[in-house]
């Protein structure tokens, strides 16, 4: 089929030809930096924290009428307090471990600092945010962690301390993405590092595989792998615990653990949100990027429709203006599947053309996401794709008009109406 | 070259059957100018669009250049248009969108021909219907004259066997319908095989044969003499015209 009558033809219905190449422009341009926002979010959402998620829960209540911490024997009484609650809830049947900690990955509260190479400096060149976990010696078991180097932490190695105490540990684990920026040129086993500017060292004496820092914004970026844990029971008013129950008896333990907290010790707070399932957790973290990627994806539906209903309308007007046309080709030779090849083909034309403004549309369209949101380059995969992609939904959605063009009988021609 | 043989096309609904053609018979030789004339609604165009393949029949039997027709799938139908008939429609059916190279080359085109082969008809065409400098002009851009002759160098650029003539000039005022027609007498002349419906009897007395319809069916002339008497004036008036 020769394209210079089909041009020339096109040329002649230039309104309709200019507003289809448009559309599918503008929804390739839109679909595809859409739809790698939604691949970005999606991996977000789906990437492993480095917890073990299945059977964990967490824990976080408050007593009443606690001590301050602020007082001398105020620390200590609050560590008695935190250990009976840890040793009701290990005695528990259905319980596999528990660890105290001040929060999980995708929990929206976090303890940040920096660890340095040097004593008294922070973040500088050599150094490395991070998030601290303060934990115990079940940490390992109950949060399922991997150890990649050196050892865990033993009861030995836990300390307990008041929660604005700065004292620093003598001991530290940490991710092996923070010992990689720490030590890029050896291991970090048995290396000593300063947190958060102080002057005492704490000793590496361990790696994890992957541990993701609490939060999941934008601001988290820099140090997603960043974390240290150190072995201490922060000591406060409120206190939080990792609980692993045994396999699928997780329900079972998030029925029992108020009444068990309530049997330690009535004078606490323990409402609907205190006890929740680590799913529950991950659900909530990533509910809005969730709801973002549902959206988009809507929105690129709904332009893929808009632009399929263009395509189909503009053809079947085409096909209505043309009807007479059709018969005079069917009667001078043409086949019906000529018919069909050649509106397949003139769509094949200007869904062509608006690929190609729509290629241009669409890196344009990233540069200026990628200058005001942060956005990464758009990869060239992903443009070549949704080319095929509205190419492909061009065909489909002119293929019933042209199927009809190409049933219109050829005795039409004689017609004279 | 076009044979029809108790041949019959009936167009039915829930309720009623309507002959459009019933016991048609014509043969028409290789080389002839027939007219075919009748009052409206007799089945002339009914038989146009069966003789030109564009429609099918009930019952009966068509011979196109020996080949039986009735058993041929669109496909093979669409070759035959394509390759043995010429089409000239009253409404002279040019595409609007192309220029008139274009439209002639549409049948070439469906024909596979390659382009240098298409490009010779093409301009061979134009030049005998007189309009190959007008080969870039749409057809918009023409007279009503000039619009049909351009169907003719369409309808002749692929040789046919037979040429299918559905009232030339009827969209013609006088002096243009005397020009398409002289060019269809010149055509014959070279040896075409031209079949034209017609209600002008003018027309149809400079043909070499008439054959008349009446309720589908071909009637002799001699049965009716009103009809008769118009054809026997128009050959006077040609001969003295001559």
């Amino acid at each position: 089929m020769k394209l210079h009558p089909m041009i020339a033809a096109l040329r002649r219905h230039k309104a309709g030809v200019v507003l289809i190449a448009l559309q599918i422009a503008l929804t390739l341009a839109i679909v595809c930096n859409a739809v790698f926002i939604i691949g970005q979010r999606v991996s977000r959402v789906n990437r492993p924290t480095g917890l073990d998620e299945n059977n964990l829960m967490l824990v976080t209540q408050s007593w009443v009428g606690a001590p301050s911490g602020d007082q001398p024997g105020d620390v200590d009484k609050l560590d008695s307090m935190q250990q009976a609650d840890l040793a009701a809830l290990r005695a528990m049947p259905d319980v596999e471990s528990v660890a105290p900690i001040n929060s999980l990955p995708l929990l929206n509260s976090s303890w940040n600092g920096s660890a340095a190479l040097k004593p008294g400096v922070e973040l500088r060149e050599g150094n490395a945010r991070t998030t601290y976990y303060f934990t115990d010696e079940q940490a390992f078991r109950t949060l399922g962690l991997k150890l990649v180097a050196g050892r865990a932490f033993t009861p030995a190695d836990v300390q307990h301390r008041g929660f604005r105490d700065t004292s620093t540990p003598p001991v530290v684990i940490v991710t092996k993405a923070l010992a990689d920026k720490l030590f890029p040129d050896g291991t970090a086993l048995g290396k000593t590092i300063f947190l958060d500017g102080g002057s005492s060292p704490s000793t590496i004496i361990g790696e994890v595989d992957r541990l993701q820092v609490p939060g999941t914004g934008s601001w988290t970026n820099s140090f997603t792998w960043n974390a240290t844990l150190v072995p201490t029971r922060l000591d406060a008013g409120f206190a939080r615990y990792a609980v692993r129950a045994k396999p699928g008896r997780l329900d079972a333990v998030m029925h029992a653990v108020p009444q068990v907290l309530y049997g330690v010790n009535r004078m606490r707070v323990l409402d609907d949100d205190s006890v929740k399932p680590f799913a529950q957790i991950r659900q909530e973290a990533y509910r809005s990027d969730v709801g973002m990627a549902i959206l988009m994806g809507v929105v690129c539906l709904i332009l893929l429709g808009v632009t399929a209903a263009g395509i189909v309308g503009l053809t079947s007007f085409w096909v209505g203006q043309r009807h007479r046309q059709i018969g005079v080709r069917r009667a001078l030779g043409a086949r019906k599947i000529d018919i069909l090849h050649y509106f397949q083909m003139e769509n094949l034309l200007i869904s062509g053309v608006g690929a190609l403004i729509g290629l241009g549309l669409a890196i344009g369209l990233n540069m200026l996401l990628m200058k005001h949101f942060e956005m990464d380059r758009l990869p060239v995969l992903y443009v070549l794709a949704g080319i095929v992609v509205v190419m492909a939904l061009g065909q489909g959605a002119v293929f019933a008009p042209a199927r009809r063009a190409s049933n219109v009988p050829p005795v039409v021609a004689t017609r004279s109406v | 070259m076009l044979k029809m043989t108790h041949l019959s096309k009936v167009y039915r609904t829930e309720v009623v059957e309507t002959y459009a053609l019933r016991d048609f018979n014509i043969d028409v030789k290789e080389g002839e100018f027939v007219a075919v004339t009748g009052p409206s609604g007799s089945g002339k165009t009914t038989f146009l669009t069966i003789a030109g393949l564009l429609e099918t029949f009930t019952g009966g039997t068509y011979h196109l250049d020996g080949i039986e027709v009735s058993q041929l799938d669109d496909n093979a139908r669409s070759k035959i248009r394509n390759e043995k008939i010429g089409f000239i429609f009253q409404a002279f059916n040019l595409i609007p969108d192309l220029n008139v190279f274009d439209n002639v080359e549409v049948p070439l085109r469906y024909r596979g021909m390659k382009a240098p082969e298409r490009k010779q008809r093409i301009m061979d065409a134009l030049e005998r219907v007189g309009l190959a400098s007008r080969a870039k002009h749409y057809p918009a851009e023409l007279s009503g004259g000039q619009q049909q002759r351009v169907a003719i160098a369409r309808a002749l650029a692929g040789s046919p066997r037979l040429l299918l003539a559905d009232e030339p000039t009827g969209n013609l005022d006088t002096q243009m319908a005397r020009g398409v027609m002289e060019l269809l007498e010149e055509i014959h002349r070279e040896g075409a095989t031209i079949v034209m419906v017609t209600h002008d009897p003018e027309l149809a007395a400079r043909a070499q044969r008439n054959v008349h319809i009446i309720d589908g069916q071909v009637v002799d002339l001699a049965e009716d003499p009103r009809f008769h008497a118009h054809v026997v004036e128009a050959r006077q008036g040609k001969v003295a015209a001559e």
